[in-house]
């Protein structure tokens, strides 16, 4: 994908990093310096041209500001390249934009029609706009760090350059009514400038407190439960009077618990998931009977985007209704799981050590595997398997093919 | 008769352990702590110690150094509420043999006791599955060592088999080999992944954001 065809690309995922600008080679007229700029600012890069068009007739100031950028722009392209940088619009909305723009014209403007022979007016004004209205365009509005410092400390200096240059500066009635617009363009400038860096600010310091509040919390309340809820709910398990009762009850509690902790949830933004899913199915069938079922994942699982919903949904009712056959026909007391992701399909096994049967005997009217577990894998595109001989426990495999390209891309 | 050290924080827990071990094993000593486990190791020389994952000091692959650093090399079956492969990796990884979770039968517990006293490896279902979950997220990566890394088609048929809930007598009736084979397939790739190249199993887990 050419990054330099999107200048208005959105935020990749941990690109959120402020960068500094590079050249853009691959759009370049001369150096890419435009090309470059107009990336860093989402504008067309003819906008940028027809600028430095512009500034280059009026006193050459156009030819002095790209031969400067060159020579920056170059140094961090070299510096730093071009793999991972990603061309995010710095003013990311189209006002920002626009007040960036017009400080920096401003300050070009005052920079050419010295109003006052005072050095405020020759030199500290046109530069303290023009890089004030760079920040403000340079600058993304969720920016933290440094930039932000340095976005602050700008304009603190303007501010108080015009508040001293205001009062010691000895001035007549014309000058003085300069001073006051201009004293009004820099408060203004400052409010641009500072008011959503002091308002974010103030907004991140309580979020921050607040996440920490909460996970602290949370750290006290897993420690307590894994220590002792979980461990007296085994031991119950383990050796109680009232077995079937109580281990019922522990199972199902300790079920509750583990996804409660590890925030094992089996659907989620972007879909169902399979291991909690098999876990939670795993889970109702164990409710009500004595059965213990172990559930063991391998692969990421969870990540097959495209099984979800449609084709995930039948595979887990496969299961579950594998798991169920197991539990009233097998009389076995403890039923594997086991799912795994391999490069191209995803397989799923509901085993148990129990009585077995005969499959060439199951009467056609027999309808619980064919049905229910045959077809339902069928129509998500897969195929089901049951092995089983008597006395020698009964495996169900079930398997659906997922696409090639998803499977590589993990 | 096989000696046996309980190591569990629960009071309640070793009681449980000790009175249902009592019957074939020869229990020489208990320990609440990872300080207390290693003194109590050093002093009893145990055939076998029955080590709780999470303890009051640190972990089980704590007790396991201890005791190493200490000259003292003896065998360790891990057993854990917890079922996150983390602590299941990393106390394996340690040189523990073998690793149930609480929630096995008495009969469980006996047979991997024994076996671990044998010098096998105990394998539960959920360990089988982290552990081919580790390897073949190494497949993936470069430099890894072919010999020492990774696990041959047998030995990754034996651990799906594991994985699916079948018994070493099962595996070795289906792949028509015998038990001592598939008890050597197990211990071979218990030797992997505690030799294989840390930087790489660690690189897995903060893949998986374990550490």
């Amino acid at each position: 994908m050419g990054a330099t065809s999107i200048p208005h690309a959105r935020e990749a995922p941990g690109g959120r990093r402020w960068q500094w600008p590079r050249l853009d080679r691959e759009q370049r007229w001369i150096g890419g310096v435009a090309a470059g700029l107009a990336r860093e600012l989402g504008v067309q890069p003819i906008v940028i041209r027809a600028a430095f068009v512009a500034l280059a007739t009026v006193g050459g100031w156009g030819l002095v500001m790209y031969a400067v950028m060159w020579v920056g722009f170059a140094f961090t392209t070299s510096r730093a390249g071009t793999e991972d940088y990603r061309p995010v619009p710095k003013a990311s909305t189209p006002g920002h934009r626009l007040a960036g723009i017009g400080l920096v014209t401003l300050g070009l403007v005052l920079g050419f029609l010295p109003l006052t022979s005072s050095v405020f007016a020759v030199v500290v004004w046109p530069v303290g706009f023009v890089l004030s209205g760079m920040l403000v365009a340079w600058t993304r509005a969720d920016d933290g760090g440094t930039i932000a410092v340095v976005r602050v400390v700008a304009g603190l200096v303007i501010a108080i350059g015009g508040f001293s240059a205001f009062v010691f500066t000895r001035v007549d009635l014309v000058d003085a009514v300069v001073a006051l617009v201009l004293a009004g363009a820099v408060a203004v400038g400052i409010a641009l400038v500072a008011a959503p860096t002091i308002v974010r600010m103030g907004r991140d310091l309580d979020r921050e407190r607040l996440e920490r509040t909460r996970s602290d919390e949370r750290a006290r309340v897993n420690a307590h439960l894994h220590d002792s809820v979980l461990q007296t709910l085994t031991l119950i398990q383990q050796e109680s009077d009232d077995p079937t009762r109580t281990r019922r009850l522990a199972r199902r509690q300790e079920r509750e618990l583990r996804s409660w902790l590890y925030g094992t949830s089996a659907t989620t933004d972007s879909g169902l998931r399979l291991t909690p899913a098999l876990e939670l199915a795993a889970a109702e069938v164990e409710g009500d009977t004595d059965a213990i079922i172990d559930v063991v994942t391998v692969g990421d699982v969870d990540d097959v985007d495209d099984l979800a919903g449609v084709r995930l949904v039948p595979l887990i009712s496969a299961t579950r209704e594998a798991m169920w056959n197991a539990v009233l026909h097998s009389r076995s007391a403890r039923i594997s799981v086991f799912a795994e992701r391999t490069s191209d399909q995803l397989v799923v096994y509901v085993r148990d050590d129990g009585v077995g049967f005969d499959p060439a005997r199951v009467g056609a009217d027999r309808r619980g595997i064919s049905e229910s577990i045959v077809r339902r894998v069928q129509m998500a595109g897969g195929t089901a398997t049951v092995r089983s001989e008597p006395g020698a426990g009964t495996e169900v495999e079930l398997s659906i093919p997922i696409s090639a390209q998803i499977g590589s891309a993990s | 008769m096989i000696s046996v050290v309980v190591v569990d924080d629960h009071a309640l827990l070793r009681a449980g352990m000790k009175s249902s071990l009592a019957a074939e094993f020869d229990i020489v000593g208990e320990a609440a702590a990872v300080a207390e486990a290693i003194d109590v190791i050093v002093s009893t020389r145990p055939d076998v110690v029955v080590c709780d994952v999470h303890l009051p000091g640190g972990t089980a692959a704590d007790v396991i150094a201890g005791t190493i650093a200490r000259g003292v090399s003896t065998l360790f079956l891990a057993l854990s509420v917890s079922d996150e492969a983390h602590d299941v990796i990393s106390v394996i990884r340690a040189g523990a043999r073998g690793y149930l979770t609480k929630a096995s039968s008495a009969i469980d517990l006996d047979d991997a006791i024994k076996r671990v006293a044998a010098g096998d490896a105990v394998f539960s279902p959920k360990l089988a599955g982290f552990v081919l979950d580790a390897f073949s997220a190494q497949l993936t990566l470069p430099d890894v060592d072919p010999d020492l890394d990774q696990l041959t088609p047998r030995e990754q048929e034996v651990m799906r088999l594991l994985a699916r809930g079948f018994a070493y007598k099962e595996i070795a009736r289906r792949l028509t080999i015998s038990i001592k084979t598939v008890e050597s397939h197990a211990s071979a790739v218990l030797r992997k992944l505690q030799l294989s190249n840390r930087n790489e199993l660690a690189r897995w887990a903060a893949d998986r954001r374990l550490f």
